[in-house]
């Protein structure tokens, strides 16, 4: 079941159009990415959905319903965290936490919430003391709260450590396992591999492209060879192989880029030859490449 | 109305954390009026104060230095924060709209407000100071007072979207609504025109019925349109004026 759709979305601050027309779609249960640069429109985006900004044109549609027009009916349903948010400098977390659980009918205990993010031992903190890794988590903790059927998380795992960020991963795994549907806006290609089904590139208020992480990486990227041969070759007698894109040498080093077979046709090339690839590596394409072509592309 | 009570039992405890708000709004007014009552020439009724006792004539003033301190100075100033730090927008994401925050840190003033001139009406009783005959009546129009302070604070906090701008302005208020109220001048030595002015300030009309009530006079028809008008243009002008973000 598709659960929140986005079709010709557009929204201007002023004279300035930030959004030029963004089509999105989330299935229930995935966990979809939006990336892009700073000021693409991201966070523009998923302010939309989740009813804070009013769009221009087009529609929204959240499980049905359309933020614009029944907004309580989306808080019900909605958890959102924001990327600039603070909370009052002398409330603690437990008591952020059951003063937010008042709002919905059936809450996530404070208690789970503090331990599935690691704030046990800073529930009686006031939220002034507490780090900024500590204070994102209880922004996540509070998206989560009502036991959302849709989360927006806006950079969710920005400044914290890298084992902070796995756990948190693996809890958000394990929500959408449960039903839960999340919308995630990242800078991070790492958070997008591992965690998202699904991921959108923004770039200028347009989407430029939409996939599973690896098909956007193995879409845009290349197959990358590098080696030093026992003697040395000529690249051209390599770009006339199939499927190489391009082949240099730098002080006795070869770089071959190509297509998903290419590091297959360039070994049987040289073994045909007799020649010996010493120091081989080959890496497969990332969605960092991806991202940067599509995003420089534009 | 869950929600709203948890955002007052919320903001009560944090407004406890913050010693400037307890000891400026609650101790302090608290703590003049016990020791003067402790001073025996304080009860005595003076011909110069029109038969009242030093307690009574200064008890409107303290009624409004704890009101105004806590409806001008500092409300504008936390609603001012909590827009500044976009936790009016995070409870736009929840079930919760925003204005039941608003309504809880108003109902709290207000509750505070009345406790602590309930405390400043009653206690001289003790020491045979006022009236217990008059206190309904005192009670009622501190209500009234009470509310137009909440009036002026919420008009603050919807034009001023700066907390420290809200907080000087805040300040500056309140000062001027002490002075209406003869803190540093008895009322009854303004000039005609200054005393004027003075009766349709929310400071001069509260100090003027307060006054009137201890005193056992008739109260009159203006102070009270005044005080009724600040509540009802103060509350008009803020829900015109009030930004989320």
């Amino acid at each position: 079941m598709t659960l929140i759709t986005v079709q010709g979305l557009r929204k201007s601050y002023g004279a300035r159009e930030v959004l030029h027309g963004v089509d999105l779609m989330v299935e229930e249960g995935e966990i979809v990415g939006v990336l892009g640069p700073n000021g693409a429109g991201k966070t523009t985006t998923v302010e939309c959905i989740g009813g804070l900004r009013t769009p221009d044109a087009g529609t929204i549609r959240v499980a049905g319903i359309d933020p614009t027009a029944k907004n309580s009916e989306l808080r019900q349903i909605l958890g959102m965290q924001l990327q600039q948010c603070h909370l009052p400098p002398k409330i603690t977390p437990a008591e952020t936490l059951q003063l937010f659980a008042a709002f919905y009918p059936d809450p996530r205990r404070t208690a789970e919430l503090l331990e599935l993010l690691g704030l046990t031992g800073q529930a009686d903190q006031r939220f002034e003391k507490l780090s900024g890794g500590q204070q994102q988590r209880l922004s996540i903790a509070l998206a989560l709260v009502g036991r959302p059927q849709v989360a927006i998380l806006d950079e969710l795992t920005t400044g914290l450590d890298p084992a902070a960020r796995r756990d948190i991963w693996t809890y958000l795994q394990g929500l959408t396992g449960e039903g839960m549907t999340i919308l995630l806006v990242t800078h991070s290609m790492e958070e997008a591999s591992y965690l998202c089904d699904r991921v959108y590139i923004v770039d200028d208020g347009r989407i430029v492209a939409t996939g599973t992480p690896d098909e956007l990486a193995t879409s845009r990227g290349s197959q990358t060879v590098t080696f030093v041969p026992s003697v040395p070759i000529d690249p051209a007698d390599l770009l006339r192989l199939p499927g190489i894109t391009s082949a240099t040498v730098d002080h006795e080093r070869v770089t071959v880029l190509g297509h998903a077979a290419a590091p297959q046709t360039v070994l049987a090339a040289l073994i045909a030859r007799g020649i010996t690839a010493n120091q081989l590596r080959v890496t497969g394409p990332t969605l960092d490449d991806a991202y940067l072509r599509l995003t420089q592309e534009n | 109305m869950i929600a709203t009570a948890a955002l007052f039992r919320n903001e009560f405890r944090l407004l406890l954390r913050n010693p400037a708000v307890v000891i400026w709004t609650i101790l302090i007014p608290i703590a003049a009026i016990v020791v003067m009552c402790l001073i025996p020439g304080a009860r005595k009724p003076l011909p110069t104060f029109g038969g009242l006792s030093v307690i009574e004539s200064y008890q409107p003033t303290l009624i409004v230095f704890a009101a105004t301190m806590l409806a001008l100075q500092m409300m504008p100033m936390f609603i001012g924060q909590y827009r500044e730090l976009g936790f009016l927008r995070r409870l736009q994401t929840t079930p919760t709209h925003p204005r039941h925050l608003l309504a809880a840190i108003l109902a709290l003033v207000l509750a505070i407000s009345l406790v602590v001139g309930l405390v400043l009406l009653t206690f001289p009783l003790l020491f045979g100071v006022g009236l217990v005959g008059r206190l309904a009546l005192q009670s009622l129009l501190l209500v009234l007072v009470a509310a137009s302070f909440l009036g002026v604070g919420a008009m603050l906090a919807g034009v001023i979207s700066n907390p420290r701008v809200a907080n000087g302005v805040g300040a500056a208020t309140a000062a001027m609504m002490w002075f209406f109220a003869g803190m540093w001048f008895p009322r009854t030595l303004f000039p005609g025109w200054l005393a004027t002015i003075s009766d349709w300030t929310p400071g001069g009309a509260a100090a003027s019925v307060l006054g009137a009530a201890a005193a056992g006079q008739t109260i009159g028809a203006q102070p009270l349109i005044a005080l009724g008008l600040w509540t009802v243009v103060g509350f008009a002008i803020a829900t015109r004026s009030f930004r989320w973000e």
